[in-house]
């Protein structure tokens, strides 16, 4: 590995970080849209900044990209409030129409700025190392690693500082309010940082990535856990593993490192997405036919206590008459046998008395509108789960 | 637009004169037009279904469609990429059904995460491709910002069969759509089959984002299929005259912005398209007569005059009441504390002849008294 390879993957791991914290907290906060908006929006700030300092890492332009992410908020939330469209119609509107004003300012001066459309959505970490920062004659690195790093450094100060306050006001914005933080400030607050941490991140991963690296990571954490600072850690961890996984399939593909991250990102979503212990989809579906198959169970035990006439109990009658697949019946009268619910006599059904025990609390349960508690009552019954 | 570059400025009949001899410049207008047309027509339901944010995803999820058609065809056909960008849109948005449905993660999570996912992989794969040693792949990034130069006659009546299909579709489930969008459990329980209705509008959402792709790009596609749709909103409640004016909107936009764009030199036509439609929103946003935000603040303040009127005629009445003849006159200065009270309110009170004014006094009249009577129990009552 060459000290270049070193800092690209260095740089890409602390946007990672940088992007994942206020990420998680845009995910909760069901904003994650927004980052979207601030990311396509800065680009008239970019343009404008790159007019006036004709240099892409200049603090100035920086503050004004942020500048511009903010307005791009308070203006999304001017036209929700004014209730004439819905509300992320409103984020819809807003920043195709200020991307296009860059787009347009970048192409009417085309000829005199040295500046890319593409390199602003897009970015390319491969030339990081190449523009370095000099102090005093010395090379102390390049200049993206430093203001990620700066950006990183004050975005964990406020996490810190603010994390209870955020906390609260993510869950409980009423709570939050009547504890006398202000929803404003605190919202305001993560917007800028938001703003801030994109366009620091822009020229490295560009602008749309850091959509990626914001949300990814901590819809994927979010999947495997529900207590936030587990959440925080694992999206930081996530970020960090695309970075540095998606550089080396970058090299080996030779292809956008950005990209590659990305993907890499999209990847590890997908296998949690799938395989995510109680929240995957897998795990879901599994529930769900596990579900099924004890409703139908429980019907079929409330029918055998409500009926004693040998003709409803036979075991044939479950196809004709309740209409079941040969399959269904089947499954559910093994589960019966296997949980002792049941006896069957020359192909007669009958309850055994751990099986009418279970049904009368069930009808309790019913009858009083606590259906939630026999889900408690399953654990107590049940050998075997459908 | 290039074949302008002589021209600074083209005055308007000459340019419309140019648009039908023109074939560049005709067939971009008429392209355009169609686009804007088919977009604002189905972006009204995706507005109406909150779904706004929808097309953003569904475009840059079309990304990785496109390099993975021109991957394996190796041609730069344009029909052939936008299957690819169709079959990859169509992932996306099963992708992101499937993420709200089977999880907790929210639609807003949803939608950001397979945007820029899919993006990422579509980059990643167009600077594979761009590496690759095949002299063919230039002109694959036009579908990032799109370039509606590049449209070519063929194109349009891509874009107009497709149009036509989508406007036959819509006016044969006409009720059905319109029933799904409003009440969905409705529809249900009257035994429609709400999935694949709800598949349809989804389907051909994506498909007019895919026909953009070409001239808007893959960035801008959300706000064509947006901005009209919200703008049409704004003047009508009736879903058929919203659908019928965003279509309009639509294809508005797109000839002005084609127009505007061709007049100056180094305008890309998509940014332009969207501003105008951009524009129009913001038209429709103040100015609708019902629900426009300068009429609602000029209805707002006449509420507000109307409230002070009724509060300086209550004052009077409560000084009237004091005394045996209501008639009895008064100094206008005994209003002066009163800050609802001011010349034109007093004015208008004459006018209605609630009120008479003589010198610096004033009198209640009869009608006055037991207009002020009666709002004074109206609003006791309403206070209890």
């Amino acid at each position: 590995m060459s000290s270049a390879q070193i800092e690209i993957q260095l740089i890409a791991s602390l946007v990672a970080v940088a992007c994942a914290i206020p990420g998680t907290f845009l995910v909760l906060r069901k904003m994650a849209m927004i980052s979207d908006a601030i990311s396509h929006s800065i680009l008239p700030g970019i343009v404008i900044g790159f007019f006036i300092t004709h240099d892409l890492n200049s603090p100035l332009l920086i503050l004004l990209a942020a500048f511009t992410g903010i307005i791009t908020v308070v203006l999304v939330e001017y036209i929700q409030k004014t209730g004439l469209v819905k509300e992320d119609t409103a984020i819809g509107l807003v920043f195709p129409a200020l991307f296009s004003i860059g787009v347009i300012m970048i192409a009417k001066n085309a000829n005199d700025v040295h500046l890319d459309v593409d390199a602003v959505l897009l970015g390319e970490l491969a030339f990081a190392p190449f523009d370095r920062l000099i102090i005093g004659g010395t090379d102390v690195g390049p200049k993206s690693l430093w203001i990620i790093g700066m950006i990183l450094l004050i975005t964990i100060s406020l996490l810190i500082a603010f994390f209870k306050e955020l906390k609260v006001s993510t869950f409980d914005k009423g709570l939050a309010a009547s504890l006398g933080f202000s929803p404003a400030i605190i919202h305001y607050g993560l917007m800028s940082v938001s703003s801030v941490t994109t366009v620091g991140a822009f020229d490295a991963v560009g602008a749309i990535l850091v959509v990626a690296l914001m949300i990814a990571p901590a819809a994927t954490a979010y999947l495997l856990t529900t207590d936030l600072k587990k959440m925080l850690a694992l999206s930081i961890g996530f970020g960090i593993f695309s970075a540095v996984f998606g550089y080396w399939v970058a090299h080996w593909l030779d292809a956008s490192i950005a990209g590659s991250i990305t993907t890499v990102l999209g990847l590890v979503f997908l296998l949690v997405y799938l395989f995510a212990p109680s929240k995957g989809v897998i795990a879901v579906m599994y529930r769900e036919k596990q579900q099924r198959k004890e409703v139908s169970l429980l019907t079929f035990l409330l029918h055998l206590k409500n009926h004693d006439e040998i003709s409803e109990r036979h075991v044939k009658h479950l196809n004709e008459h309740i209409n079941w697949q040969k399959v269904r019946s089947r499954s559910v009268l093994d589960l019966a046998l296997k949980n002792n619910m049941i006896d069957i006599e020359n192909q007669i059904v009958s309850l055994t008395k751990k099986g009418d025990e279970f049904t009368s609390k069930a009808i309790d349960y019913i009858i009083t509108n606590r259906d939630a508690q026999i889900e408690d009552m399953k654990d107590d019954f049940f050998l075997f789960r459908g | 637009m290039r074949f302008l570059l002589s021209q600074e400025f083209v005055d308007i009949k000459e340019y419309i004169e140019l648009v039908f001899t023109d074939y560049t410049l005709r067939t971009i207008t008429l392209g355009t037009a169609i686009l804007g047309a088919v977009t604002g027509m189905l972006g009204s339901f995706a507005v109406l279904r909150k779904q706004s944010l929808l097309g953003d995803a569904i475009s840059h999820a079309a990304l990785p469609g496109i390099a993975i058609a021109f991957l394996i065809t190796g041609a730069k056909d344009t029909n052939t990429l936008l299957l690819g960008a169709l079959v990859s849109g169509l992932i996306g948005t099963f992708w992101i059904r499937g993420i709200v449905t089977k999880t907790h993660l929210k639609s807003d999570t949803a939608l950001g995460l397979i945007l820029s996912l899919f993006f990422g992989f579509g980059m990643l794969l167009l600077t594979f491709i761009q590496k690759q040693p095949n002299a063919n792949q230039a002109g694959l990034d036009k579908y990032l910002f799109g370039q509606a130069a590049t449209l070519v006659e063929s194109d349009v009546w891509t874009m107009a069969i497709v149009t036509g299909i989508c406007l036959l579709v819509m006016l044969t489930f006409w009720k059905e759509f319109k029933i799904l969008l409003f009440d969905a459990d409705y529809t249900k329980t009257l035994g429609f089959n709400t999935k694949t209705i709800d598949i349809l509008i989804t389907s051909f959402i994506v498909l007019a984002i895919v026909l953009g792709l070409q001239t808007v790009g893959v960035v801008l596609m959300s706000a064509m299929l947006l901005a009209p749709a919200a703008a049409a909103r704004q003047w009508t409640n009736s879903l058929s005259v919203m659908v019928l004016l965003a279509a309009i909107f639509g294809a508005f936009s797109g000839v002005f912005g084609t127009a505007i764009s061709a007049s100056q030199n180094n305008l890309s036509t998509g940014p332009v398209i969207v501003l105008v439609a951009s524009v129009f929103v913001a038209f429709s946003f103040i100015f609708s007569p019902s629900r426009g935000l300068l009429f609602k603040q000029i209805r707002f303040i006449k509420n507000r005059r109307d409230l002070e009127l009724h509060k300086t005629l209550a004052f009077m009445y409560n000084i009237a009441e004091t005394h045996e003849d209501i008639s009895h006159p008064h100094a206008i200065k005994l209003l002066n504390n009163f800050q609802g009270y001011t010349r034109s309110t007093l004015q208008k009170l004459v006018d209605k002849d609630y009120v008479k004014i003589d010198g610096n006094m004033w009198s209640l009249t009869e009608r006055g008294f037991e207009t002020a009577s009666n709002l004074y129990t109206k609003q006791s009552t309403e206070d209890e």
